[in-house]
């Protein structure tokens, strides 16, 4: 039996769920979600994460869309408030983007910046991140929001290559890790590549979810909106 | 022809001929291929368990996955492999595990290495290929998979270390499953590829596609049939097709 865990999208639990009833996204398994751009793809990864900070699930996020300001206002949006987690250092957020754009936070315990075009650093700052959250954690919740803009402004192979690093050390230390990558924003090579690289394959388009691969289950889909309150099936 | 047991039911049955009973053919070298997540990587773990059950080793070059994951995946599917590690009957070559971070422990039969290191990778292959070939003339060897191979190397590095494994193993008396993801090199590199094994298995998603070439009866045999992933593995249901 593959033990799942609370995805904290109402509706996902259940369509996900197998013959023995437990539902969610497979523990210690790698997640891609993909799909054109805004369909939600990034308010699933965040509903996904704070349903995980409630639970006491800590959660390394590795964001490279959106700088911290941006990144809190979304998590606001939903009335899903990040900063006690942040203080609480169960939120370790290495911002890729905040030296690029204006207005980031200083340097913290659990808040990290690094540089989008320096996937070295990335790597370095993602190893220290893995074994600081699972010091005292065997299961956490790990996000890269997103693929598409490491392989924006990278080599597209080197960025292949990271996340195939950045996986194995997530699964090696107990995590869950999920890729959110937008859809034809590289080349089918590419995206092939990331879709053999990983367990779960969820695709949103708009109008429907697609589970088009998950450990331990077939496919599935159903239709899906988004709300105030973030994503429901 | 000798065919082996392939371990996947109603494989054998299907790829029954006039010149072979069904299976796979002995000592020859198969890719099996398709788009991602169509049971590329369960086939082959069927593969090498079937052997493992009946006392044929298995020389297991894992790329994509480190070997506590390709035991947990067997797990999966209730195959055990622990006795057959114990016992050495496999063979655990774990191209990726030092990418993880975590301290790699090994032993006579589980070695690390590295995909972005080909030339280490041949020497433990041949330094493998001689421990199983000691214990029994006709093994097993699984490479799972080229894709972390072709993320790591250029695409006709990854060719010529191709060539290489699939002599090595062919001339110790090993039988070569292959893994390759669809899609994820150019076309041209792709059909090199092909060309360079006796058979292949096209998985799609609902459907099998096996077509071995007999080059000695100068003869391509195929085969299609509709398949299933169940929990007990992939099931090959001829009736369904």
């Amino acid at each position: 039996m593959i033990p799942r865990i609370e995805s904290g999208i109402p509706g996902f639990d259940e369509l996900t769920s197998s013959n023995n009833g437990t539902g969610g996204i497979p523990e210690n398994t790698a997640t891609l979600i993909y799909g054109p751009p805004k369909t939600g793809k990034t308010i699933f990864t965040n509903q996904f994460t704070y349903k995980g900070l409630i639970n006491e699930e800590p959660c390394l996020y590795i964001t490279t869309d959106n700088g911290y300001k941006q990144f809190k206002t979304n998590m606001d949006e939903f009335n899903w408030p990040i900063e006690k987690f942040l203080d609480s250092n169960t939120l370790y957020l290495i911002d890729t983007i905040s030296n690029v754009s204006k207005g980031k936070p200083s340097q913290s315990e659990s808040y990290i910046p690094s540089y989008i075009n320096n996937p070295t650093d990335i790597m370095v700052k993602v190893g220290s991140g893995v074994s600081y959250i699972s010091k005292n954690n065997h299961r956490f919740r790990s996000i890269i929001d997103s693929a598409t803009t490491l392989l924006a402004y990278n080599e597209n192979m080197l960025i292949i290559r990271v996340l195939k690093a950045y996986l194995m050390r997530v699964n090696e230390a107990g995590g869950t890790p999920i890729i959110v990558y937008t859809q034809e924003s590289a080349d089918s090579i590419v995206e092939t590549m990331l879709k053999s690289m990983v367990d779960n394959i969820i695709r949103l388009d708009g109008e429907n979810l697609y589970i088009e691969a998950m450990k331990g289950i077939g496919k599935h889909s159903s239709p899906y909106k988004m709300s105030g309150s973030g994503i429901t099936l | 022809m000798i065919n082996i047991q392939s371990g996947i039911p109603g494989f054998d049955q299907l790829t029954v001929s006039e010149l072979a009973e069904g299976g796979i053919p002995e000592k020859s070298t198969t890719l099996i291929y398709g788009p991602p997540k169509t049971g590329k990587s369960i086939f082959c773990n069927q593969f090498s368990y079937s052997g493992l059950s009946n006392h044929e080793p298995c020389l297991y070059v894992t790329t994509d996955n480190g070997i506590k994951q390709v035991q947990r995946d067997m797990m999966d599917f209730q195959w055990l492999i622990q006795n057959y590690i114990q016992d050495q009957t496999i063979y655990f070559i774990d191209g990726i595990s030092h990418l993880s971070g975590a301290k790699f422990e090994s032993k006579n039969n589980i070695v690390s290495s590295s995909v972005s290191n080909p030339a280490d990778l041949m020497v433990k292959v041949g330094l493998g290929t001689r421990n199983v070939y000691k214990s029994s003339n006709h093994f097993r060897s699984i490479l799972d998979s080229l894709n972390t191979l072709f993320a790591f190397n250029p695409n006709q590095m990854v060719i010529r270390i191709l060539k290489a494994y699939l002599r090595r193993i062919t001339e110790a008396g090993g039988t070569g499953l292959i893994a390759y993801t669809e899609g994820i090199t150019d076309p041209r590199t792709e059909k090199e590829l092909i060309s360079l094994f006796n058979n292949t298995i096209r998985l799609d998603g609902k459907y099998i596609n096996i077509e071995s070439d007999y080059s000695d009866f100068n003869e391509v045999q195929n085969f299609e049939s509709a398949y299933t992933i169940t929990d007990n593995g992939i099931v090959v249901n001829e009736n369904n097709f």
